[in-house]
């Protein structure tokens, strides 16, 4: 039974992205096809472990002069996915169609500039003082990105940053879909944006996280997780007329384990709950869902804990996958990246596979897709994405 | 929804000379808000925003294991994140696995929901110089919404001087508890943040502009203040955003 939505649909009128799948939408659609690894050695610094990571290797675009004080790699990737497709023109287009300070721009990011800020304390141990060129509201804080996206654009709305570790984008579109529904926005422009740093594969490193070969979500013998960077961008609209051809963003669930900071709940509860209250707020019934990208980061206990939840949650289980294998983690990306990876399963009519797997964990009561499958076109998709901290969110997708 | 309405609220100030310098009561940390298996390692970012938080719950007589909650800050845990940071350029540099997890911008609100048992969505948000005017903004739109009843905790702990020259300092912390619509034994009712030209008051431009989240100042000292409807600035710079506050009880 369908019941009537606790908050209004919005649509997604553009998206793209830039990762280690490829500079665009069309090359992370041709990544997902092929299916085979785009994780490799790390090349932008040192690091004293073996790992492989998902790095955007090719040229970043330079920051204007004006807005120099904002460079950092974050930045750069974000401008990069900016310039790709027609996406400046599309928000351009809305931008003269509804008035500046109506369209509003949501950042989801963990790391922001901190791999700028290394460079930086770099030279403050060699030199003793910070470079002159160092801003630190402008790289560093969380919403240095959406700042520079916003007067790149010359955007007027609201803009601000979520910083929730790995759900950080996820929970941006949450926060985009509100400020449509409350017509603080007729447009928001959410952009899930994380660049590798010394700081999060150490990081991860230290909680023994990091797998030194390529992750294999959901299998049995997974080892841990790969890190990646990315930029993703999803412009969302209130529906009309126009745009009825498009999918939509229904709900964003959202909730806390309450149960530790750097491990989830080992039941998968506050996972559950999320992806129910997704459901829950859109009107839906689990019967509904016709696929869900896991996040399935390939760290034994995270995998674990989500796949009770999807067992828990639904009788009769959808097909379930997960990109990690192929992308890497891009942390707080990740929810906007993935979300990407499901809008093109929604348009192009497949279910992505789950790069690495072999043989999958036997708590997985529900079909792991290994293969990219091109006979499958989804209506409904969840999209999960948790984080440290037990903060969870899953993004519920709907076909035009 | 036509405004929200204010149930509770608290500000913590550690530098006894700056919180002497309030015009709205402020407080001390207060540890015993930390779980004591937490207190040891916990930041001064944490330790001020439980201490507001848990204060303005006690006031609003809301229980905080069932409020959703936002929590905003400038800079989030950077001590933690400097230390690291620090670590990272050293040829031996050790990174301590809680340093690491508790280095994230959702500390606070991560460890706020474990210690409250609260499973309910729990934000973690950052905006620069509009820190406090997005946050409320953030907490009308769930409020509008879902309804029900939210905390909101906006906080920053002193950075690291060499960091940004001149700002950073003093620490401080507020918290709320607000309510969707008119709720009965409100404090006060404040209405959806704007865009607009209010201009930030004068006697405290020079602390907003050291210390962003100071910007709360003008707010909380209209809800004792208690004059009739007014507009309150939120940020320092015009034209920035604003808010429309009234309807005391």
């Amino acid at each position: 039974m369908t019941l009537s939505p606790l908050i209004s649909p919005v649509v997604v009128t553009a998206y793209q992205c830039v990762s280690a799948g490829g500079d665009d939408v069309e090359a992370l659609y041709a990544s997902l096809i092929a299916n085979q690894t785009c994780l490799k050695p790390l090349t932008l610094f040192a690091i004293p472990f073996t790992t492989l990571v998902g790095e955007v290797t090719s040229p970043l675009p330079a920051i204007r002069p004006s807005l120099q004080a904002y460079d950092c790699r974050n930045a750069r990737l974000a401008l990069k996915a900016l310039q790709q497709g027609g996406f400046r023109a599309d928000v351009e287009r809305v931008i003269a169609k509804h008035g500046a300070a109506r369209v509003g721009l949501i950042l989801g990011t963990s790391t922001s500039g901190i791999y700028d800020s290394e460079n930086a304390y770099a030279r403050l141990h060699q030199d003793g003082v910070m470079p002159d060129d160092f801003y630190f509201t402008k790289v560093q804080t969380a919403q240095a990105t959406a700042e520079f996206l916003w007067l790149e654009l010359g955007l007027q709305g609201p803009c601000y940053a979520i910083s929730t570790a790995c759900s950080s984008s996820a929970k941006a579109l949450a926060a985009a879909q509100r400020l449509l529904a409350t017509d603080c926005c007729d447009a928001v422009l959410v952009a899930g944006v994380d660049s590798l740093c010394r700081l999060t594969l150490r990081g991860f490193n230290s909680l023994q996280l990091i797998s030194a070969e390529a992750c294999r979500p959901m299998d049995a013998e997974r080892q841990g997780i790969n890190i990646g960077e990315g930029a993703a961008l999803i412009l969302l609209e209130k529906p009309n007329a126009e745009n009825a051809d498009r999918p939509r963003l229904l709900a964003v669930g959202e909730s806390s384990d309450a149960h530790h900071m750097s491990a989830p709940h080992p039941d998968g509860v506050g996972a559950a709950t999320a992806m129910a209250q997704a459901l829950r707020l859109a009107g839906r019934d689990v019967s509904e869902v016709d696929y869900i990208n896991l996040h399935a980061t390939a760290s034994t206990l995270n995998d674990l804990s989500e796949a009770r939840a999807v067992s828990s949650l639904f009788p009769n289980p959808p097909p379930c996958s997960g990109v990690k294998g192929l992308l890497g983690h891009t942390l707080g990306a990740a929810g906007a990246v993935e979300t990407v990876v499901s809008l093109l399963a929604l348009e192009r009519g497949f279910l992505p596979g789950t790069c690495g797997l072999r043989e999958p964990d036997p708590e997985c009561r529900f079909p792991v897709v290994a293969a990219p499958n091109l006979k499958v076109s989804p209506r409904l998709i969840l999209s999960n994405a948790f984080g440290f901290g037990g903060n969870n969110a899953s993004v519920l997708l709907e076909a035009a | 929804m036509e405004f929200m309405s204010l149930l509770g609220f608290a500000a913590c100030a550690p530098d006894a000379e700056f919180r002497a310098s309030l015009p709205f009561p402020a407080f001390d940390i207060n540890r015993e808000t930390i779980p004591p298996l937490l207190r040891r390692r916990s930041s001064q970012a944490m330790q001020m925003a439980f201490s507001a938080a848990t204060a303005a719950c006690e006031q609003a007589q809301r229980s905080p294991s069932a409020l959703p909650a936002i929590f905003a800050s400038v800079a989030g845990e950077i001590k933690t994140t400097d230390q690291i940071c620090t670590e990272l350029v050293k040829a031996d540099g050790v990174i301590s696995p809680a340093g690491f997890h508790n280095s994230v911008q959702n500390t606070a609100a991560g460890y706020w929901s474990i210690a409250q048992q609260c499973t309910q969505p729990a934000s973690a948000l950052a905006a620069g110089s509009d820190t406090l005017a997005m946050a409320l903004l953030e907490a009308w739109c769930q409020l509008a919404c879902q309804g029900g009843e939210l905390l909101l905790v906006c906080y920053d702990e002193t950075w690291p001087e060499y960091l940004d020259p001149g700002r950073g300092n003093p620490a401080f912390a507020c918290a709320l508890v607000l309510a969707a619509g008119a709720v009965d034994g409100r404090l006060m009712q404040i209405g959806r943040p704007q865009a607009g030209e209010a201009i930030f008051p004068a006697a405290w431009t020079n602390s907003v502009n050291s210390m962003p989240i100071l910007a709360a100042i003008p707010l909380l000292e209209a809800v004792l203040a208690g004059k009739g409807a007014q507009t309150i600035a939120l940020t320092p710079h015009t034209p920035g955003w604003q808010v429309d506050v009234g309807g005391w009880e």
